[in-house]
């Protein structure tokens, strides 16, 4: 019995050196989004006359770390014919070793010689202290002259050349419609346009869905407060600025799934087509329905997972028995483009490829093992997220243009169904090219793969 | 004095970056003007003039000094006390390593005018404490856990700077630091593992119960 105070007494000594542990935390815009403490015009000004500079150090950073240049592959357009797959690795090698002399080391050696090329880093926002959605200029340009919305930004421009975007506008394939290919009559789905395009093609709760999809709402950046990037008072973004006609115009933020502000990695905005076959959705959240992605995105893309800003700046939250369900059924009768050398469960037909693609093909099945994780007969995809550990060959913790880099984690494998497409490539768009992917596997995976096979490969990719 | 005000120049003159004025992707990178306290004095239109702080820089400033004190005394204590060779080698790792860390912070402290804490706060008193009772067998152990939690602690510390911090010398200072920071929890991390499997394989084995079928 008399041991009972004691034991009481060792506690309260215990909690009281727990609540001493917890004395000294970071302060709250560790997490949460502090307001802003200048007026908006002495923002805006101060913004401006940084943009230069902060655009200079991007590109910089772009130079140092890729071959920008424009050299497509002969023969080989994304899938509405509008616009050439750049070619060639671009990721710059550090000086003294080649691909080979590089795949030959181990990554110890690697790491302590400071030798992976700076391409295989993640790549930093264009600001990193502010983040944000970040829009191309066609987007930009098409939407104030269908819609007059204004979603240009005054402190900074995008920062990748246009040949490693997404043709634009893209086209859209409908689930519902094989037959039919390409419904967007080369045009960008707006609220002003989408239902001349879509009347008779979809049924009413989809019509709803998609509307809801075009309809924009308040955002970070674009709002009516005087916390925002937007000369005016914005009306705000819509779902499908980012993810154009349901694909992708490599429009990019900034995860809404880590803090502090300078260890979150950029997002390049994924494309919506094939998701009725996806089972987990976003990078790192891993969440399990397109419902559920659909009306979160309202929290993440929009307010970066801060729902204390987003309740003071617009909140839209949509009614999920009814909104939510449009939304989603929406974006699952979205395609892939066709792929016509592929058979039923996703393998090539010997009398379509060629003997490189099937060449291609044996790589990735076998020696590549990329069909480990993206496998065929289910869109390419596994439905796991897997850490490929590239912190093995660099010391993370190094700042870039204001993006601490630290371990990737645990991320969601992409499907490669209509790849060509979607440059820039991986979570951040931190490779322009599919030749960069096959070097980037080859090192992270130890595939010591031949030249030939690496062509293979990328001419193999070109057929999804 | 005249030593003083060399290294001052010497550190001026290594770092032009420090100044916000640069295009150099590993210079400090500008922060959003939307948190800029209102007063702030500036170089160029949108660059904070050097040798200001703002709310986070403070808050870095003291709890890096306080944290970098800290690891100094605690790892002299661990390099006597460590029964291990691996968390005597450990700790005066740390002294070595925090030691040159907490001279750059005094240089940066002095030039921008600010005082330092010299004294340890209630955490790091009561951390002092847990070490100094506990017995010669806890004693690694409960050093390198204090340290894991430290460093863990510091990292997330450097990064809030990196991205909230205005001046630039000390934005500098967090970025170089980070990934001895980071080097530093991976050992600990090792070490730590290694207790731990050691301990197991020491453990007197207990008679498990056979499993019934
Ligand atoms: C910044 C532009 C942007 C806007 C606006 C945006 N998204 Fe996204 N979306 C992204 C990015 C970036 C990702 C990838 C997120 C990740 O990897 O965590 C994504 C992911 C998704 C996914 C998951 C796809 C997958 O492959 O895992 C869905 C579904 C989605 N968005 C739907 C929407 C809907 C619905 C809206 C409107 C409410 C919307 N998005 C608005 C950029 C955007
Ligand atoms: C261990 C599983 C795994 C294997 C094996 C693998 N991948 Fe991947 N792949 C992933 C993951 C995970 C990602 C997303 C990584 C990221 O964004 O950081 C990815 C991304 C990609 C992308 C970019 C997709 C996009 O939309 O941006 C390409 C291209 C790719 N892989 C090609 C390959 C090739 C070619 C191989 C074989 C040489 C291969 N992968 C092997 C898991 C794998």
């Amino acid at each position: 019995m008399s041991k009972y105070p004691k034991t009481a007494a060792a506690l309260a000594v215990a909690s009281l050196i727990a609540v001493a542990a917890l004395a000294d935390p970071l302060p709250p815009d560790a997490t949460y989004r502090p307001l802003p403490t200048q007026p908006l015009d002495v923002v805006k000004a101060l913004d401006e006359a940084q943009k230069p500079q902060v655009m200079q150090r991007q590109q910089a950073l772009l130079e140092q770390r890729y071959d920008l240049s424009n050299r497509p592959i002969d023969n080989a357009m994304m899938s509405g014919g509008r616009k050439p797959v750049q070619d060639g690795v671009r990721v710059r090698l550090a000086t003294g070793v080649t691909w080979d002399s590089l795949s030959a080391m181990s990554p110890d050696e690697i790491r302590q010689r400071g030798l992976l090329p700076a391409g295989f880093m993640p790549l930093p926002h264009v600001k990193q202290a502010t983040g944000g959605q970040v829009f191309p200029n066609q987007q930009i340009d098409e939407i104030n002259r269908q819609e007059s919305r204004n979603i240009r930004r005054f402190d900074i421009d995008f920062d990748l050349p246009d040949q490693f975007t997404p043709e634009f506008p893209p086209p859209i394939f409908l689930t519902t419609h094989p037959e039919l290919g390409d419904v967007s009559h080369g045009q960008l789905l707006t609220i002003k346009n989408y239902y001349q395009l879509m009347i008779g093609i979809i049924t009413p709760v989809q019509m709803e869905g998609l509307r809801l999809l075009l309809t924009p709402f308040p955002q970070e950046e674009f709002n009516q407060t005087e916390d925002r990037k937007s000369a005016d008072q914005s009306l705000g973004v819509t779902c499908l600025d980012c993810h154009a006609n349901f694909h992708t115009n490599a429009a990019f933020h900034q995860t809404p799934d880590v803090r502090p502000q300078a260890a979150r990695f950029r997002l390049d905005t994924v494309s919506l087509r094939g998701m009725f076959n996806q089972q987990i959705h976003g990078s790192k959240r891993s969440l399990r329905s397109i419902e559920d992605f659909t009306q979160f995105e309202q929290r993440t893309a929009y307010f970066n997972g801060d729902h204390v800003s987003a309740q003071r700046k617009g909140v839209n939250l949509p009614d999920r028995f009814d909104q939510v369900p449009m939304m989603a059924q929406m974006q699952n009768i979205i395609d892939f483009p066709p792929a016509p050398k592929l058979d039923p469960l996703g393998r090539l037909d010997p009398s379509k490829a060629t003997q490189q693609e099937l060449a291609g093909e044996q790589v990735f099945l076998g020696k590549g093992q990329c069909a480990q994780c993206h496998m065929p007969q289910t869109s390419f995809l596994d439905n796991n997220m897997h850490d490929l550990k590239l912190e093995r060959f660099y010391n993370v913790g190094q700042t870039v243009n204001g993006l601490v880099t630290l371990p990737d984690g645990p991320i969601k494998t992409f499907t490669l169904r209509g790849i060509k497409d979607s440059p820039p490539y991986m979570h951040d768009g931190r490779l322009l090219t599919l030749a960069d992917t096959v070097e980037f596997f080859n090192l992270v995976l130890g595939l010591k793969l031949t030249q030939e096979e690496k062509d293979s490969l990328v001419a193999y990719m070109l057929t999804l | 004095m005249r030593l003083l005000t060399l290294v001052t120049i010497a550190i001026a003159f290594v770092s032009p970056a420090a100044f916000g004025q640069s295009t150099n992707p590993a210079s400090p990178a500008p922060g959003n003007p939307g948190g800029v306290p209102p007063g702030t004095r500036q170089s160029a239109p949108g660059m904070p003039a050097p040798r200001q702080t703002n709310q986070p820089d403070r808050t870095f400033i003291h709890a890096a000094a306080v944290g970098g004190l800290a690891e100094v005394e605690l790892g002299r204590l661990a390099a006597q006390r460590a029964t291990s060779r691996r968390v005597r080698e450990f700790a005066e790792r740390m002294v070595r390593d925090h030691s040159a860390a907490n001279d750059r912070l005094g240089t940066l402290a002095n030039t921008n005018g600010i005082a330092l804490p010299d004294k340890f706060d209630e955490e790091h008193k009561a951390m002092r404490a847990k070490l100094e009772q506990s017995s010669d067998a806890q004693f690694d152990r409960a050093y390198i856990e204090g340290q894991i939690i430290e460093h863990q602690k510091t990292a997330q510390l450097l990064e809030y700077e990196i991205g909230s911090g205005e001046n630039a010398e000390l934005k500098n200072f967090a970025s170089d630091l980070l990934p001895t920071v980071l080097d530093h929890l991976r050992m600990a991390q090792t070490i730590s593992a290694e207790m731990a499997h050691q301990a197991a394989t020491e453990m007197p084995r207990k008679e498990m119960p056979r499993e019934r079928r």
